[in-house]
């Protein structure tokens, strides 16, 4: 699975180094290093809903608050 | 004609407790391709100092951009300096660099340190000739530049440090000229290296300087332009009009802004890459795409490169942190304030309705505001600016 989130101006403001480095730890907690690739990307142009992250291609908003959520019902679900 | 360019650069202590620096540089711009630095010390330290030394560094660089020569220079600050009441002498020591042409320089020295001049990082004495103007024993030299030849002109504070402290004599002038050859050849813009020159002096005297204490650099190099994009152009089918002109221009480029550098990427064909390094909490991760030199994000990056030059034109405390870091921000002040001489900004005047939100600190305003705030900033450190916009 792969999982892009926005760095751009916007979702920088609205959290994304917070969502990127969560991310990360669970990602590696989880030992889920092989299956889920985490990728950076600019603006994806939905900047109103950011934090703008996609996974597999299918959008999603997260806040830095919500990455654990996001993280169990998507991430964790699909692999 | 030649491809040189001067880099000036300075920087001044005062004498500890004092408010006012009895030290002063002027710098005067004749045209473009000759200058005219002067450094001044008055005597004593304060508020005398600082008339004596202001008066005669402002007379010497006004006479001497509009042609006089130098023995007039001389006779004039001699009739309007006024006399000490305790010495009973008007008296300001000085050193005049002279860029003519980014050709040739001439010196003149009197009663200051003499100026260093590194060449190819080795101590280059230069030949001097000694000129008696009013009783006064004057220097001259004229020297024709190379590129990479290094000029630092300093006031006695600098050749004093340490006196007592760290030496018996004073830091002497073969010495300093010692410590700067190991920083000579990095490539540090002048106002660097009169920081660094001074911060050790400042060092010898254990922080508490016993005398205003200046030094003022001034590096030949070589013209080197940049090209910076930011911003998409207001109207979308102007995109590849602006990204033509962009990437055949001479020199390195810079893209700034999400949106700008995907249009960047499309243009040249070439995939978009993303790091996810965080380098530092306040500025956002760099992006990387063929065929451009630094990629990074927009109004944040730019509002802490103008932060970084703001603080670059004072105090200069911050370039230990630009000079080393690898965020987006410190990489443009290294290839904007460093490399550049001649910088073209491309700036788009897209409005992005996303930016457009009350609740984020960005708006098309304050986009185009930090155009200006930092191309202003550029010219201040000597650049060549030029801004078109789409």
């Amino acid at each position: 699975m792969k999982i892009t989130v926005c760095i751009g101006s916007s979702c920088h403001i609205k959290g994304s180094r917070q969502v990127v480095e969560r991310l990360q730890d669970l990602i590696r907690e989880n030992k889920l290093g092989d299956k889920v690739e985490l990728a950076g990307t600019f603006c994806m142009g939905k900047c109103q809903q950011g934090v703008c992250v996609t996974a597999d291609d299918e959008f999603f908003s997260v806040k830095p608050e919500t990455v654990d959520e996001f993280f169990k019902e998507t991430v964790l679900a699909r692999v | 004609m030649n491809n040189l360019c001067a880099d000036i650069g300075w920087k001044s202590i005062n004498h500890e407790g004092e408010q006012l620096g009895g030290d002063h540089v002027d710098i005067i711009e004749q045209n473009e391709n000759s200058t005219v630095i002067v450094l001044a010390d008055g005597l004593g330290s304060g508020v005398k100092a600082s008339i004596l030394s202001t008066l005669t560094s402002k007379i010497i660089s006004t006479m001497m951009a509009e042609g006089l020569s130098i023995e007039e220079c001389v006779s004039t600050i001699a009739a309007t300096l006024p006399i000490c009441s305790v010495r009973g002498v008007a008296y300001s020591t000085f050193t005049i660099i002279h860029i003519i042409d980014n050709s040739v320089a001439e010196l003149i020295q009197y009663d200051n340190p003499h100026v260093i001049l590194l060449r190819d990082c080795e101590n280059y004495e230069y030949p001097r000739s000694e000129l008696n103007i009013d009783g006064k024993k004057i220097y001259k030299s004229t020297v024709r530049l190379q590129e990479n030849d290094i000029f630092i002109a300093m006031s006695d504070g600098c050749t004093h440090a340490g006196i007592g402290l760290a030496f018996n004599f004073g830091w002497k002038r073969e010495n300093i000229a010692e410590f700067m050859k190991t920083v000579a050849g990095v490539g540090y813009t002048a106002k660097t290296l009169s920081t660094m020159l001074v911060d050790e002096c400042n060092k010898q005297y254990g922080y508490h300087p016993g005398d205003d204490t200046t030094a003022c650099v001034v590096r030949i190099r070589r013209r080197e332009p940049m090209n910076i994009l930011f911003g998409p152009p207001r109207n979308r089918d102007d995109c590849d009009r602006m990204m033509s002109l962009f990437f055949s221009k001479e020199g390195k480029h810079i893209v700034c802004g999400g949106t700008t550098s995907s249009i960047a990427a499309k243009y040249l064909g070439k995939p978009l890459k993303a790091s996810l390094s965080f380098e530092r909490s306040d500025v956002p991760p760099t992006a990387e795409i063929e065929g451009v030199d630094l990629v990074t994000e927009g109004v944040i990056t730019i509002n802490k490169v103008i932060e970084y030059a703001k603080d670059a034109l004072g105090k200069n405390e911050l370039y230990e942190q630009w000079s080393l870091h690898h965020d987006g921000a410190s990489m443009i002040c290294r290839l904007l304030f460093e490399e550049a001489t001649d910088i073209n900004f491309f700036v788009g005047r897209a409005v992005n309705p996303a930016h457009q939100n009350p609740d984020l600190p960005i708006n098309f305003n304050i986009k185009m505001n930090l155009v200006e705030e930092l191309s202003l900033c550029l010219k201040q450190m000597g650049k060549r600016i030029k801004v078109s916009y789409f």
